[in-house]
């Protein structure tokens, strides 16, 4: 199966071994990765902020770096539901919505993707961790995305997963609303922060970056400098590399 | 004041776009889904009509419902004083020591008796409507409402409580009371207190004859 | 009722250093949504009651006007008078023409979001009639001078010690903290006040076009009082609200008191039509409906008709991370929450709410227990659409949208300006690999460091791998 990864920009700038995990991870489910040099954003930021237009125009982009590939998969629910919106801004255009429809149908959240969509179950890791699971909303109420993270973290042997009160409640980035309302973002991550350590994990697991960077911030900023904060694809490739080593 | 109404009608039908129509065919749709299906009607009545913080007795004839009314006002240690609807007239009240007088209530009269038009199974509600002799009040002034509830007059869903009354009442009285439970509030930290400004308590008994 | 939905982002600072409110909200917050899951968890099938709920109101609106004139000959033919209002200072004029007409000193009122738009009490109580809000949470905001902070639990913001506190200088009774004690000292001030009363001034949930009536729902009992015991009636109510049909009713209200409280239903839904039988010992001699556009209308057939659906449950903002973080005062108007994010700007003028749309994640919350399925978060973003397209968001936030959106699409350019910022941040980093301090993005690093970028980006070092011929 051929798939193309779509990075995300905040996987691009800020955290490049998500992306690499991610490849690692689609390799040894059976796929064959290919990273279009031209993708750059899905285009929410903009989107999000009113700008329909960068939405429209991203959209394009999108199908022309990735419409000849099997499937399409990111590390993001958020960006995975971008591209799930795309046909709806075409709606004088059937013949691009629906070509953005079809491939729209065969991007997926990397979670999903791996559990319901790729060729091969992955190789059991193992690692030493005791973690919480942030459900992050785009992926968990325009995706579905809950059940499937959990299932492949607990297939991590040594992995210890207890679960955060308010798990499904938002961590407060919101894109550009992290910043326009600062000062509600840092509560909303900050209760988030709370019921993460209630839980005595060493690790904050989820699967978008942009909220992982919102939670890490706020964790840093309270001063804990322990409590790691990694999406889910870091945990998965360090326990394939750690299962490798036995 | 009709210009308001021409202004109105004339800024909906704009956003419409197009002309008020004098006529609309509405959507034709199966019968709405119930929240919980009825399966016996009486007992799914009763069992909902508890988890709304009624209570219930059941006797088998209207000649028994005085003394179900006397027993529950004595063991709950009530006053055995208030008001009736006057279709209750021919029951033996007196004999059970029962001071329900037949009239509207005042303020303080403390126990309203009541019969009802229908009852929903659904969702263990009563519908009292108005009407001549229905007073309205005897069913909210009273700190204790006894509503009396015929087995025959349990519908299963309000859908079915509203073709009753069309056909047996014909134009809409002009009040249909649905009436689920005690009166109460959450709005002091969101904590349910029953007995908010209606009553207290609501007694249903359940005539099976 | 005055707003203060422009001064949102002050509004929110305010009361999230506010204590007592936090405490408030952390402890009350999440009870409706508990509720709600409860009374979700009970019903066969809720998401095919949704999907009715949102059918008939989806329905109605797409005939709107022919549903109001229905509504307005049926219920004149039972003799009810019905007025209409463009605004709500002319809803107010007609209902103290109708006090006045009727020699109306006394007034009691039953909860009616409506009325707080308009300011109602203030113009009858200037005009000298006394006006007791009867709903519990209104009768205690009406003591403190506050306007709601809730669509159905007006006072929820406020702890037992402050309603005490108030009954105390009130009704002069001693404080307590026993709740029960405080609503039976309500009932006992509130009793002789319906009994007293020549007028009753309630909302309407619902307006019923087959029957011309007004449908309300209430738990207390005092929609009932109201409606029964005053000798004139006036229901005040926004035009959206019509049902064709009593059984449209009975499907709708299989979802709103789930939606709104968890209760399987309310206490009492009372369908009220006209006036006092002859002979009848109760209801009003004089009944009146007063349909208030206010805004309404002219969303018919926009990009935010869909809004108009909107039961009044509450359920959005029960479950909005923003609203349980900052309350509903923050808001600055009637209808906080989501749905108040985009009622608000809708009534009173995108320029006069404009941080309102922008107060959500988009998390979707509301979006997935909106009894009417309302596209919440997609309404929102039309009216960021509006803000961006007609230029009323501060310029830096336009420049960088901008500036963002012409890096973002040509992918060489792209690629060498995020490198750049890569090199940056990092550049900028402390050796903790955190950001302390962004120029230009005080929101985050006010309250967030932020993680500094790892290295290159991925697609320089997927470049330099150069792990497979393309």
């Amino acid at each position: 199966m051929n798939v193309g990864l779509f990075v995300t920009c905040l996987v691009d700038a800020l955290r490049p071994r998500i992306g690499f995990a991610t490849v690692e991870l689609l390799e040894a489910a059976g796929c064959v990765v290919e990273v279009p040099a031209s993708q750059t954003c899905c285009g929410q930021p903009g989107f999000n902020s009113g700008d329909r237009a960068s939405g429209t125009e991203l959209a394009m982009a999108f199908l022309r770096d990735f419409e000849h590939f099997d499937a399409v998969v990111a590390p993001s629910g958020s960006c995975i539901s971008m591209i799930r919106d795309y046909p709806g801004l075409f709606a004088g255009q059937p013949e691009v919505a629906g070509r953005l429809a079809a491939l729209a149908a065969r991007s997926h959240e990397l979670s999903d993707f791996l559990l319901n969509h790729a060729p091969q179950r992955l190789p059991a890791g193992k690692l030493q961790l005791r973690v919480c699971y942030h459900d992050s909303c785009s992926g968990l109420r325009t995706l579905g995305v809950k059940q499937q993270p959990r299932e492949l973290i607990g297939a991590v042997q040594g992995v210890e997963l207890s679960e955060m009160r308010e798990a499904e409640v938002c961590c407060g980035f919101g894109g550009a609303f992290s910043v326009k309302l600062g000062v509600i973002a840092t509560r909303m991550a900050d209760n988030k922060c709370v019921n993460a350590a209630a839980t005595g994990a060493d690790a904050v697991v989820g699967g978008d970056l942009g909220c992982l960077v919102n939670i890490e911030g706020r964790l840093r900023r309270r001063g804990d400098h322990q409590t790691r904060v990694l999406h889910f694809a870091e945990l998965l490739a360090e326990g394939l590399d750690s299962g490798h080593h036995d | 004041m009709s210009d308001a109404r021409a202004r109105i009608l004339a800024r909906m039908s704009q956003g419409l776009g197009r002309p008020c129509p004098d006529t609309v065919a509405r959507v034709q749709r199966e019968d709405a889904p119930m929240a919980r299906q009825v399966v016996h009607h009486v007992a799914d009545f009763i069992a909902r009509a508890h988890a709304l913080q009624s209570t219930t007795d059941r006797v088998a004839d209207m000649a028994a419902v005085p003394a179900a009314v006397a027993r529950y006002l004595r063991t709950a240690h009530l006053p055995l004083q208030g008001v009736m609807w006057p279709q209750f007239a021919d029951l033996d009240w007196v004999a059970q020591g029962l001071a329900l007088e037949m009239r509207a209530p005042q303020s303080d009269d403390r126990t309203g008796v009541t019969g009802c038009f229908c009852a929903i199974a659904e969702t263990g509600t009563l519908l009292l409507h108005s009407g001549v002799g229905l007073s309205a009040a005897a069913s909210l002034l009273p700190e204790t409402h006894v509503a009396v509830v015929p087995v025959a007059r349990i519908v299963t869903r309000m859908e079915q409580a509203f073709a009753l009354l069309r056909s047996e009442v014909g134009s809409v009285p002009r009040a249909l009371n649905f009436i689920s439970g005690p009166s109460r509030t959450a709005d002091i930290e969101q904590t349910i207190v029953i007995g908010a400004h209606g009553p207290r308590r609501v007694h249903l008994i359940v005539v099976d004859g | 009722m005055h707003a203060t939905s422009d001064r949102f982002k002050s509004n929110a600072r305010e009361r999230l250093d506010d204590a007592g409110l936090q405490a408030n909200l952390r402890r009350f917050g999440g009870g409706f949504a508990e509720r709600r899951r409860e009374a979700v968890g009970r019903v066969d099938d809720f998401e095919a009651l949704r999907d009715r709920a949102a059918a008939i109101r989806t329905e109605v609106l797409e005939n709107l006007d022919h549903w109001l004139l229905a509504f307005e000959a049926a219920a004149q033919a039972r003799g009810t008078r019905v007025h209409w209002a463009e605004t709500g200072a002319d809803a107010n004029r007609i209902v103290l023409e109708i006090a006045r007409a009727a020699g109306v000193q006394r007034v009691v009122k039953s909860k009616s979001m409506v009325s707080e738009e308009s300011g109602l009490n203030e113009v009858l109580e200037s005009a000298g009639l006394t006006v007791t809000e009867t709903d519990l949470g209104e009768y205690i905001l009406q003591l403190a001078g506050e306007p709601p902070s809730h669509i159905i639990a007006p006072a929820i913001h406020k702890s037992r010690d402050e309603v005490s506190a108030l009954f105390a200088e009130h009704h002069h009774t001693p404080p307590t903290r026993d709740i029960p004690v405080l609503c039976e000292q309500a009932r006992e001030q509130l009793r002789p006040r319906f009994l007293a009363a020549d007028m009753g001034i309630s909302g309407g949930n619902f307006l019923i076009a087959e029957t011309g009536s007004v449908a309300i729902v209430t738990n207390e009992g005092n929609g009932r009082m109201v409606t029964t015991l005053p000798r004139v009636h006036v229901a005040i109510t926004g035009i959206e609200k019509v049902l064709p049909s009593l059984d449209d009713l009975a499907a709708v209200l299989r979802v709103l008191p789930r939606s709104a409280t968890g209760q399987d239903i309310t206490n009492y839904v009372s369908v009220l039509t006209g006036t006092r039988d002859p002979g009848a010992s109760d209801g009003p001699q004089e009944n009146h409906v007063v349909l208030v556009d206010n805004g309404r209308a002219r969303l018919l057939g926009s990009a935010l008709h869909e809004a108009l659906r909107c039961i009044r449950c509450g359920a959005c903002m029960n479950h909005c991370p923003v609203y349980q973080n900052i309350g509903g005062h923050a808001y600055g108007w009637v209808y906080p929450g989501p749905i108040g994010a985009i009622l608000t700007p809708a009534y009173l003028g995108l320029e006069n709410a404009l941080d309102l749309p922008q107060a959500s994640t988009l998390c979707a919350a509301c979006e997935v227990v909106c009894p009417v399925r309302i596209p919440l978060p997609e309404l929102m973003r039309v009216l960021r659409e509006e803000s961006f397209s007609r230029g009323l968001r501060p310029w830096h936030e336009r420049l960088s949208i901008r500036l963002w959106r012409w890096l973002a699409l040509p992918p060489r350019l792209y690629g060498v300006a995020s490198g750049v910022a890569v090199r940056m941040l990092r550049a900028l980093a402390g050796r903790d690999g955190l950001l302390h301090r962004l120029p230009g993005l005080d929101g985050w690093t006010e309250g967030r460091d932020m993680p500094a970028p790892q290295g290159r980006t991925f697609r320089e070092q997927w470049r330099q791998r150069a792990r497979r011929p393309s």
